[in-house]
């Protein structure tokens, strides 16, 4: 057997060795929090009442999050795959796929910006029938209304491209047999994209579970505080770090759970572009008016918010901000974490899913009796983020910067490097995976009858088809890192600071017009990188 | 001589296990063509026989060195699949060069290009050229690796009529010029009539020879 391997050494070791690291990071964070939690407590033991209630409301807003996004997600990509001639569908769906790495704070600003107390909603509301929406927006409903911003759009996305995956020859079957759009739906489109509904909704459902910077703001009191802010909480405000620990606790062995058995579920998040052949004939006209309507609402509902962030963001006063030390050193800060994250993540990507894809192939190990173990340890060590959400590995970093002194700016970069690149990889790796797996499966006797492996296998055969998907990953972890909030809200400070941890301080501190600037050059970054990015990626050539 | 002696194969599918027992030889410059309907194992055949698959049992044996335990780059063979012989984004020339080890002079590469109909087109894009045209191309390379085994894994699939005769013709005369053992898989017995010294037929995982 171990000659076997032995044969796949060069792509094996690294990858495996990737793996070990993340896994034993994760085991001493783990170590760092119980040797400090110095409690002897079983798990339920810990559960009190004021825990207790933490927990039902993170998993009820998470739970309602889910259903609303994944519906709502459902029928706008349904939608979308039938009306291809919508006006500027195209821009609707590009707009749709980067809602995963707009920053989280900005959502929250473009939602306030339109359905806050002084938001345009409300002005309208007051003029036209004397009526104040008042605050909604703060508490469970501004909670849910955020989450479905950010992952119904990231479910139409993903759903989007299953509904184009299906055969035009079944449409044609359906629309022989005079199947009703409902019957249709059941029979034909249901079947096609309900592996992608199951596995996007749990990755919905981790992410609405730990999220943090839209309960943190639209919480609005601590009734409606989720596990993770509450462990900011008493970290930053209360300076409780036992609770702290007993929460992070809590949350830790939840989400490993419920990662451990999502880890194997497939999500399709690719850059693959959509635009399928056309159905040659029309919908029914019902169908038709809500799939219209449909498109047009949410699209309303997602421009909206980014274009409030432009609208606001170009009264600002550009001189004032930039001439501003502490927004310089956020400035430089962010681009130099989000270049670093992304450029590991690239890397530790390329490795992982080089090793993985040897238990994936007959041709490879897949018929080795450790080829499964294997797959799944290295398929959890890359959705380690969701298993460890970012308070708690930032609390982790916390206590380690207190037992370990050192310069603060060390621990809090190594703990922001840390958190995105791990936050990364389960994307990335869903994006590389599959496209590896490909070349492998279209090359590998090509490449082994040749006797082409190492780097020449990388340029010649490797690098033309991953390129792409390449880029938009250095862009997606690029932006995924310029906008969080997570781990920094533990370490910022005046002397340490990112752009999200400063716009944030802004907007407490009711500096609107800076924070409308901040907000939009934070915008405009993060959607040119992620616009363009891939672009020269795609451009470069082999010779 | 190349000398196949029991070499055996377990697969198992979900429901049933499958046993493969394969026994053939080979003189220089001989064509074994190997036929049989899909699903009998002709291609776990050559995937044994290539080291793409590892036999629990038996030998290969190449003018007196068995091959079992070597990968498939260190085996003296070379193969022609049915498809992705190529990597269509790169010229037809570093599609040659990238299966050669070491220097091969420019010059080599424009006879053996001449010598397969396709004079002039090192420059030209793999997937510019139609499938016949891409399969030449892939017999080039072969030809260049000058190996002893040539094994053919129903590469003229799909190929019209005037180009797989070209081929077939091709194959029979580099075998017969370069003294190769050469190996042809294939569900087209008349292929095998054409060009073969022997062929055998596979079924239920073992040779018979016709």
């Amino acid at each position: 057997m171990f000659k076997k391997y032995g044969r796949f050494k060069s792509s094996l070791i690294p990858g495996l060795l990737i793996s070990f690291f993340l896994l034993t990071l994760a085991v001493f964070l783990f170590f760092t929090l119980y040797e400090n939690s110095n409690t002897n407590e079983s798990l339920f033991a810990v559960l009190s009442p004021r825990i207790l209630k933490l927990l039902k409301f993170t998993v009820f807003q998470a739970t309602l999050s889910t259903i609303f996004s994944i519906l709502i997600g459902i029928v706008l990509a349904w939608s979308l795959s039938h009306q291809q001639k919508f006006p500027n569908r195209a821009l609707l769906v590009a707009l749709f796929s980067s809602s995963l790495v707009l920053p989280t704070i900005i959502v929250v600003l473009g939602l306030i910006t339109i359905l806050g107390r002084n938001g345009w909603l409300n002005h309208i509301s007051l003029n036209l029938f004397n009526h104040s929406f008042e605050g909604f927006l703060y508490g469970l409903s501004g909670i849910l209304i955020a989450h479905v911003y950010l992952n119904g759009s990231y479910a139409a996305r993903s759903l989007l491209h299953s509904f184009e995956s299906i055969p035009k020859e079944k449409y044609k079957l359906a629309k022989s047999l005079g199947f009703s759009t409902c019957k249709r739906f059941y029979y034909i489109e249901w079947p096609a994209i309900k592996t992608t509904v199951f596995s996007v909704s749990s990755i919905v459902f981790l992410l609405c579970f730990t999220s943090f910077a839209i309960v943190l703001i639209l919480g609005g009191n601590p009734s409606y505080n989720t596990l993770e802010v509450a462990i900011y909480e008493a970290v930053k405000l209360d300076f409780d770090i036992s609770f702290a620990l007993e929460l992070a606790f809590l949350q830790l062995s939840i989400s490993v759970v419920l990662v451990f058995f999502t880890s194997s579920l497939k999500t399709d998040i690719s850059n693959i572009k959509t635009g399928s052949e056309m159905i040659p004939w029309s919908e029914p006209f019902g169908a038709k008016i809500v799939q219209k309507f449909t498109i047009f609402i949410f699209g309303l509902f997602f421009l909206l918010p980014l274009l409030a962030i432009v609208v606001d963001g170009v009264g600002a006063d550009y001189m004032k901000i930039l001439s501003s030390s502490i927004f310089i050193k956020s400035f430089d800060t962010s681009i130099v974490i989000a270049t670093l994250s992304s450029l590991i993540t690239i890397f530790f990507t390329l490795l992982l899913s080089g090793a993985k894809r040897n238990f994936a192939l007959k041709s490879r190990l897949a018929d080795s009796k450790l080829a499964s173990i294997f797959e799944i340890l290295i398929s959890f060590s890359g959705t380690l983020y969701l298993a460890i959400p970012s308070l708690v590995l930032g609390l982790g970093f916390f206590l380690l910067s207190q037992k370990f002194l050192a310069p603060q700016a060390f621990w809090a970069t190594f703990a922001l490097l840390s958190a995105n690149v791990l936050m990364s990889l389960p994307f990335s790796l869903s994006i590389i995976y599959p496209a590896m797996l490909k070349t492998a499966t279209r090359y590998d006797k090509l490449c082994f009858s040749l006797g082409i492996g190492g780097i020449k296998r990388f340029i010649y055969c490797e690098w033309p088809f991953l390129k792409e998907s390449i880029g938009y990953v250095i862009a997606l972890s690029f932006c995924l890192s310029l906008g969080d909030l997570g781990i920094i809200s533990l370490f910022g400070s005046q002397d340490f600071s990112t752009l999200p941890w400063y716009l944030y301080g802004l907007m407490g501190s009711y500096k609107n017009s800076d924070a409308s600037g901040v907000a939009l050059i934070l915008l405009s970054l993060v959607l040119g990188v992620f616009i363009l990015l891939p672009k020269v990626f795609s451009r470069s050539r082999v010779a | 001589m190349l000398d196949i002696k029991d070499l055996t194969y377990r697969y198992k599918t979900q429901n049933q296990e499958n046993i493969y027992n394969f026994s053939l030889n080979a003189k220089k410059g001989e064509i074994v063509g190997i036929v049989g309907a899909s699903g009998n194992g002709k291609s776990t055949l050559l995937d044994l026989i290539s080291g793409f698959l590892e036999p629990i049992e038996g030998d290969i044996v190449c003018d007196g060195t068995s091959l079992i335990g070597l990968s498939p780059q260190k085996r003296p063979m070379t193969i022609l699949f049915q498809n992705y012989n190529l990597f269509e984004h790169l010229s037809v020339e570093k599609n040659i060069r990238l299966g050669i080890q070491g220097k091969i002079e420019q010059k080599k590469i424009y006879e053996i290009l001449q010598l397969v109909g396709l004079d002039g087109y090192e420059n030209k894009t793999a997937k510019t050229l139609s499938g016949g045209q891409q399969q030449r191309v892939a017999l080039a390379r072969s030809l260049l690796r000058d190996k002893p085994i040539l094994l053919l894994d129903e590469p003229f699939t799909g190929l019209d009529f005037d180009t797989r005769m070209l081929m077939l013709k091709l194959v029979k005369d580099i075998t017969k010029t370069k003294n190769l053992y050469t190996m042809m898989v294939t569900h087209e017995l008349s292929d095998c009539d054409k060009i073969a010294d022997k062929v055998y037929e596979v079924k239920n995982g073992k040779l018979t020879l016709l």
